[in-house]
């Protein structure tokens, strides 16, 4: 991959001259196999990075962004010469230091100024230096009298502080720093950023790993992202966060947390830069996804859809080396962001032994879509193996639209039977917009005593957690119930962070008991909870609530992501 | 020759990490710096006891107290030093983890630091040897080399050590069975002429050869009056000296040729 060009306009403290040349650094760790001792050993390998090139410029702040364990630690630690590289070859022109924890060797019987020395000699300072700058290091951390006490006595937050003072006050060319920046109150991380630009200004490199975009964002010149000792990308602050993001998206979606391997991205080719205008596709593209077609019932490509209606997606797609084992995966996220549901040919126990190059097409159809009406985005991607790097991911690319009406924002529309019968679906006046900040609070009434609130399973006994396509039943008794003809029962159910699922209302007609029944409860895995409140249509107001007070869980004997199971099948061909 | 200027260049942190060892050692104790004193002079008591009360040993080369003493304060020295070594590099392996000076400087500051610790103990012999024994020899004037000496091989022999407990953690366990049985093999309580008596002459000459053995003897030639006399006719310059220098300067390229191999290595080692 060649450098991105530096924009010297912009930054002008910027120097022309490589401080970093990272030239297809690779680093291998050997781990012995667990349970085996040997003198020899039993040693697996593990491919921490490879094939990494890099340039850094003089003056430059580089970010260094991916997810836990994709390999910026051990970058980081051979930018600083702490570890070697077990191929290629790592340049480093000026004196660098890494921060990889504050106040390294610190030791809690010295004092603070005892350890400083201490510290500054590990970080490589002479004791005139440290001398030197000893007064700015104790101004620095605004310890104080401190200083003369054995660092024993020190809350975390002081010695991170005094940690973050010696390093700052140090002489260097190349600052690495992992993970550790934004140490102390506001108004020190303040000053810490200050002391950060100060030194770019002053024409010092940077070399920053940090989960905190914001931080990143705030910083950086520039990013490189990398995914299982990959680099996956690099270049613009803005755009190496987005596509990070949406890494993170792909994982979280379509990858269990058990599945990793070894081997991950062995002998993995990247054409990651073959197709210039990928937005928000990433990938390997070993297969590339071409077109993407949403069909009705009827076989008619269309876009807008009713609930409850039957959906065929149909991706063709061309496959340019060799790829064993591929997964398809499609995930539904309705525009928001709330992730609906997710499955892929591995979770439902498919096996694609190889796809040769060619091109082909598969297709997942959706018996019926619970989804309540509103704007969708699609997700589709091809898997490795391992379900670890996607070869072709596009995100968020295609859009679906659930026709209809959904002003209280339900996310599902699950099938189910009410009685007593004759509800209105959807109450157009109800206003769910008052419970807003009411999350776990009650609201009572006079003349209206809410009783047992039960959750039942298909032989009548109580439970509070259900397997998915378990029929359920909700059942719902008022002690006391005097209202008026406008007042309604409401039922919603929320997801456990508050996402709100879908809502029932019943008119209430003086009864005291209401049952809903769902012949096949589709909700996924997770935590969920169930508010009740009684609505008056009248006044638009609730008269009681209980808002998400009645939790219950959701089990699954196969793996599945999202909100809701929706019945599938797939299909594929390729030749 | 770059180990020596690298080492030069970095005295800063070998200065700190050996001050903050004997801070933390004497620092906060009520009695202080008071038990780099008292310490060795309890364990010399203790073999006083068993071996020249109990057991009733006699040495012929010199006052037996002062025979012990030398032999226990250098071992002190040998054994503290290879045994907190040993483990040095795995148990600041956040030092090196986090930070990129020379690993070597660990141990290394760990014997410095042993040998500042020895220097109370070497007092006290001097001083009991002056007294008991009304004068010191010439040699002395060669005490300084005598530690030097003894201060390449400890630091050889720890690098070796601590690069060794990396990669096999059995190490610590094979150090200490066999620094007993070296401890056994140095004449610390018996008299030499004792083991002259009962070995054959090659045997005796093979453990004449041992250079901790010779070691030791440098360091009563250089403390204890009246010793060479005493062994002159038994043990030749090359026993006495050659040896130990060359074993020295031989264990001291080895622990840093073994270094220079491993050192990118140690980092991947030391997490597990």
């Amino acid at each position: 991959m060649t450098t991105s060009p530096i924009k010297t306009t912009e930054n002008y403290n910027i120097k022309m001259t490589k401080v970093i040349e990272l030239k297809e650094i690779s680093k291998k760790y050997q781990f012995l196999k667990t349970g085996v001792r040997n003198i020899k050993g039993n040693v697996e390998d593990f491919w921490a990075l490879k094939d990494i090139s890099l340039d850094v410029y003089g003056g430059e702040i580089l970010g260094i962004i991916g997810r836990n364990g994709a390999g910026k630690t051990s970058l980081l630690n051979i930018i600083a010469g702490v570890l070697s590289a077990t191929q290629g070859k790592a340049n480093i022109n000026g004196k660098v230091l890494g921060l990889f924890n504050l106040g390294v060797g610190f030791q809690d019987e010295l004092t603070g100024r005892e350890n400083i020395f201490l510290n500054g000699a590990i970080m490589g300072a002479t004791r005139k230096e440290l001398e030197e700058k000893l007064d700015s290091i104790i101004e620095f951390s605004e310890l104080g009298n401190f200083l003369n006490m054995p660092l024993g006595t020190y809350s975390q937050g002081m010695r991170l502080r005094l940690g973050f003072s010696i390093i700052i006050n140090l002489d260097f060319d190349i600052l690495a720093i992992d993970e550790v920046l934004a140490v102390g109150d506001a108004l020190f991380q303040n000053k810490c950023f200050q002391r950060l630009m100060d030194f770019k200004r002053e024409g010092k490199t940077l070399v920053i790993t940090n989960q905190s975009m914001d931080l990143i964002e705030r910083l950086c010149d520039r990013v490189i992202l990398l995914d299982h000792g990959r680099l996956l990308f690099q270049g613009s602050t803005s755009e190496g966060i987005s596509r990070y993001r949406t890494l993170l998206n792909t994982e979280k979606f379509f990858v269990g947390p058990a599945q990793k391997h070894r081997k991950l991205v062995e002998n993995t080719k990247k054409w990651a830069d073959a197709q210039s205008n990928w937005g928000k596709k990433l990938g390997t593209k070993e297969i590339i996804i071409d077109k993407v077609e949403l069909r009705n019932k009827f076989g008619w490509k269309c876009s807008k859809i009713n609930s409850w209606q039957q959906l065929e997606i149909k991706v063709y797609f061309t496959i340019r080396n060799t790829a064993k084992e591929p997964h398809f995966g499609i995930a539904i996220f309705r525009n928001d962001g709330v992730y609906c549901y997710g499955p892929n040919t591995a979770f439902d126990g498919y096996s694609i032994t190889e796809l040769s190059p060619g091109k082909g097409y598969f297709i997942l159809k959706y018996h019926k879509l619970f989804l309540a009406p509103g704007g969708y985005k699609l997700s589709i991607a091809i898997w490795d193996k391992f379900e670890t790097l996607a070869f072709d991911y596009h995100e968020g690319y295609y859009n679906l639209t659930i026709k209809g009406k959904n002003d209280v924002g339900q996310l599902l529309n699950m099938p189910f039977k009410a009685y007593p019968r004759g509800h209105p679906k959807n109450l157009f006046t109800l206003n769910l917009g008052i419970l807003k900040d009411k999350w776990e609070e009650k609201l009572e009434a006079e003349g209206v005593q809410l009783g047992e609130v039960k959750l039942l399973n298909q032989l009548n006994e109580e439970k509070d957690i259900f397997i998915t396509n378990e029929p359920v039943k909700l059942i719902i008794n008022f002690n006391k119930l005097n209202s008026d003809k406008d007042c309604y029962l409401w039922i919603g159910i929320y997801r456990e962070d508050g996402i709100y699922c879908q809502g029932i209302t019943q008119k209430l007609n003086k009864r005291v008991i209401f049952k809903i029944f769902f012949p096949k409860l589709p909700l996924l895995p997770g935590g969920y909870r169930i508010s009740l409140g009684v609505w008056d249509s009248k006044v638009k107001k609730f008269k009681m609530y209980h808002h998400g007070l009645y939790p219950f869980g959701m089990v699954f004997e196969q793996e599945d992501h999202g909100t809701v199971y929706l019945e599938h099948s797939w299909f594929w061909r390729w030749k | 020759m770059y180990i020596i200027k690298e080492i030069f260049l970095k005295s800063n942190l070998i200065r700190e990490l050996v001050i903050k060892d004997l801070k933390m050692r004497y620092s906060r104790p009520t009695l202080g710096i008071l038990w780099a004193f008292l310490s060795p002079l309890f364990v010399v008591t203790i073999f006083y006891v068993v071996f020249s009360i109990i057991l009733q040993v006699k040495t012929k080369e010199a006052p037996f107290f002062l025979y012990l003493m030398s032999a226990v304060f250098s071992w002190r020295f040998f054994q503290d030093s290879l045994v907190s070594s040993a483990t040095s590099l795995i148990d600041n392996k956040n030092l090196i983890r986090e930070s990129s000076f020379p690993h070597y400087l660990i141990p290394l500051a760990i014997v410095v630091a042993n040998a500042i610790n020895f220097l109370p103990s070497l007092s006290i012999l001097i001083v009991a040897s002056l007294i008991s024994l009304k004068g010191l020899p010439i040699f002395i004037l060669f005490l300084p080399v005598v530690l030097f000496i003894h201060f390449i091989i400890i630091t050889g022999l720890s690098l070796m050590l601590s690069i060794f407990y990396v990669k096999w953690r059995d190490t610590r366990y094979i150090l200490e069975a066999a620094l007993t049985i070296l401890f056994y093999l140095t004449p610390a309580f018996y008299s030499i002429y004792l083991v002259k008596g009962s070995f054959s002459k090659v045997l005796f000459n093979i453990y004449i050869s041992n250079p901790l053995v010779g070691i030791l003897n440098l360091y009563r030639l250089s403390t204890l009056r009246g010793f060479y006399q005493a062994i002159k006719e038994d043990i030749g310059l090359l026993n006495l000296v050659i040896i130990p220098v060359v074993f020295s300067f031989i264990i001291f390229w080895l622990g840093f040729y073994l270094y220079k191999k491993n050192k990118n290595s140690i980092n991947d080692h030391i997490s597990y």
